[in-house]
């Protein structure tokens, strides 16, 4: 049963995605949403079992893990919890990719041929993003996290306008270099685990590696931290690796852009968690903590001129990416059962708005002809829906009460004030105040804001309720969260917790 | 079959080869020839698999010997073979304006291998892993690679150099995986040429795009997107 449901995440996007290459129209958006579909049931279903602790007909959790098989794939709360982000955004990217395909395609930025190589390589950037948590083995890790970034550079660029080739180009190259770096960091954690285990083939496994952290040569394991720091790091975008991140992300399809920005970063940041676990239990918190609240920090910081500044939707909400990014690594880098508190249920906030906030920034360039923040002004009234929910989007992702961003970058804080971080903590929260400030001066302007003479005409097809209610529901979900937690989603938080090295009494 | 391939051969091949693979990297940063580069770096790439496959005969291996064949299939010949296509399509196929002239690179190269032969201690990884195959070359001859694949990488402006350098600093990584680990397990290798490959396909792919819309591999016409 458990083999069989692991089979239904993988399989039907890749499959699907050879059949669905030529194809064109309805039958291409079919076999897509079909295939996405299956994997996303099947996925949900293994994240749900996973994070409530139900086992599911022949599959036993062993000290909370789900393992099949034979120990290649294993689901822990982490795991599982970046599963059903995953889902949950490819859902929405996929839900989004018809109505925004049709109108580039009827607006000639598309050629009709591309529209089946669009949702093929759509599935499989989705295939590679879910087979992220699914991997126990630090190097297959590598291999999906690599695949991500070969297929997305396909996507980024599949306008073929100067800019999306030149966004692409970069995000290529700085990709494959940076996750060169990674593999480096595999390798050396790989030496070091052998002179513990031998050349056995689960010596990258984490949960082998995890078990023997403290017998691990210290100085391979410090080199090890780095270099994936630096390799996953440059996927993540935390500065100074981040600069191919504003540029792939704006020029990207809009749904791209959401899964690019929701789930594909995070991915980044899981494989660097699993490093940094590795590390603190091998070295002690001080050496990877340090300089991930370095890192946080100063991504932080370099984030916020660009944002308080920007000209371009896309781009705001890239920089702002890189922002959230920069909180999350702090958020790790503090430690302790308050901050990872907030980490955890970030790193699912962010997702599901960074991706609302792509979608419906597609579709206000589509109707506004422009990215540019002076055209697309007064949105209220000029399209309620999807500027509606762009604008409340912006202030909530900037953390406005009672976003539940606001009560997780505020557990973060205080959480790096408990654990003796004061300084840092103090500096996170100023430059947290400005960054909302700038995303409030945006946010406002694009709703409230006098349209100026040259905007765009309006030829898009009316909102339906139907979109209304695929863009405003995750937002809703965000708010809820910041004022009530249930009782399992509150057990579920707890599991994810354990396994970033809380024990919850 | 009668043929005794002992460590200590195999020792001195992978030396023999880690020199090659050195020489490799410096006539890469000394050249202005694209055509050039990619022969080269093929070599490098077929230097390191005979390394590999030679270590593995040695050792009993066979998961060396198998990563070695994989190793030349995809690095010596797939990647080249892609990359030599499309060379032949670019209109200008040598280095016209690097930011660090070939000289000036080669210089800079040198340096880096010496700094790597004095700073790094190769054996201290032999005696750590209490290797049979006593390599203390590899190590320094592999961080010199991925340091001199950076150095071109960074200093050229035509995509294909770029893409060259890129291929010299993968060459160094699998240098650094094997002198350190006697190679990863199987399944990995695997993956990650294949990754390797696939990335070639899109560095096509996107060769293709820009000699479309810009006539030419120069990267020069990619300063658009700023701030």
């Amino acid at each position: 049963m458990t083999e069989l449901l692991v089979a239904c995440v993988l399989l039907p996007p890749v499959v699907a995605g050879l059949l669905v290459w030529t194809r064109e129209g309805r039958t291409a958006e079919l076999m897509a949403s079909g295939a996405l579909a299956l994997a996303v049931l099947a996925g949900l279903v293994l994240a749900v079992s996973v994070l409530a602790g139900v086992e599911l007909p022949g599959g036993r959790l062993v000290g909370g893990r789900l393992v099949v098989f034979d120990g290649v794939v294993v689901i822990d709360a982490f795991g599982a919890y970046l599963l059903g982000l995953t889902c949950t955004v490819s859902a929405m990217a996929m839900a989004a990719s018809p109505r925004y395909i049709r109108h580039e395609l009827a607006s000639g930025v598309l050629l009709a041929r591309v529209e089946g190589r669009y949702y093929a390589l759509l599935l499989w950037f989705v295939a590679s993003l879910l087979a992220v948590p699914l991997l126990d083995n630090l190097g297959l890790l590598w291999v999906a996290i690599e695949a991500t970034t070969v297929v997305s550079a396909l996507l980024v660029g599949i306008t073929r306008t100067p800019d999306a080739i030149e966004a692409a180009w970069k995000y290529l190259i700085l990709g494959t270099v940076g996750v060169g770096f990674a593999l480096l960091g595999t390798l050396l954690i790989y030496a070091s685990s052998v002179q513990v285990l031998g050349q056995s083939s689960d010596a990258l496994n984490w949960t082998r590696l995890i078990s023997i952290a403290p017998s691990l040569n210290p100085s391979l394991l410090r080199l090890a931290f780095v270099f994936a720091l630096a390799g996953y790091g440059t996927k993540i975008g935390l500065v100074p690796f981040h600069t191919w991140l504003p540029d792939a992300h704006s020029q990207a399809p809009s749904p791209i852009s959401a899964l690019l920005s929701g789930v594909s970063i995070t991915a980044a940041l899981y494989a660097l968690i699993r490093f940094h676990l590795v590390a603190v239990d091998g070295l002690g918190s001080d050496f990877s903590s340090t300089l991930l609240i370095a890192f946080g920090l100063l991504s932080l910081a370099v984030a916020l001129p660009f944002m308080i500044r920007q000209e371009d939707l896309k781009r705001l909400l890239a920089y702002s990416s890189i922002e959230h990014m920069g909180i999350l690594a702090l958020g790790v880098g503090f430690g302790g059962p308050l901050a990872l508190l907030g980490v955890v249920l970030h790193m699912g906030l962010h997702a599901l708005t960074k991706a609302t906030l792509f979608l419906s920034a597609g579709e206000l360039v589509q109707q506004y002809g422009s990215r540019r923040l002076s055209a697309i002004r007064g949105t209220l009234t000029g399209a309620p829906v999807a500027g509606g929910v762009l604008g409340t989007g912006i202030l909530m992702l900037g953390g406005l009460p009672p976003s539940g961003i606001f009560a997780t970058e505020f557990a973060i804080i205080v959480g790096g004030v408990v654990a003796g971080h004061a300084v840092a903590a103090a500096v996170a929260a100023v430059l947290l105040a400005l960054a909302f400030a700038a995303l409030a001066f945006h946010g406002t302007r694009l709703m409230w804001g006098r349209r100026g003479k040259d905007a765009g005409v309006s030829h898009v097809a009316r909102a339906g309720r139907g979109m209304a209610l695929r863009l405003a529901a995750p937002l809703v979900l965000v708010a809820a969260v910041g004022l009530w937690t249930p009782g399992p989603i509150a057990n579920a938080l707890d599991a994810i917790r354990a396994v970033l090295g809380v024990t919850v009494g | 079959m009668n043929i005794d391939f002992t460590a200590a051969d195999a020792a001195r091949l992978l030396d023999a080869c880690s020199a090659g693979v050195v020489l490799g990297g410096l006539l890469i940063a000394g050249t202005r020839s694209m055509g050039r580069a990619i022969w080269l770096v093929a070599a490098q790439a077929v230097l390191l698999s005979v390394a590999a496959m030679g270590v593995g005969v040695a050792t009993g291996s066979p998961q060396m010997v198998i990563g070695g064949l994989l190793t030349m299939a995809a690095r010596g010949v797939a990647v080249p073979l892609i990359l030599g296509w499309i060379l032949r399509r670019s209109p200008v196929r040598t280095e016209r304006n690097p930011y660090l002239g070939p000289r000036a690179s080669l210089v800079v190269a040198i340096v880096i291998v010496f700094a790597a032969a004095v700073t790094i201690d190769g054996s201290v990884v032999d005696r750590a892993l209490g290797g049979a195959v006593d390599a203390p070359r590899a190590l320094p001859v592999a961080v010199a690679e991925v340091l001199t694949g950076l150095l071109i990488a960074m200093t050229r402006r035509k995509g294909l150099s770029i893409v060259v350098g890129l291929l010299v600093f993968e060459n160094g990584i699998s240098l650094i995986a094997f002198s350190l680990t006697y190679g990863m397990p199987l399944v990995i290798e695997l993956g990650v040429a294949f990754d390797l490959l696939l990335a070639t396909v899109v560095v096509w792919v996107y060769a293709r795009r820009m000699l479309t819309a810009h006539g030419s591999l120069s990267t020069d016409h990619m300063r658009n997107l700023r701030g």
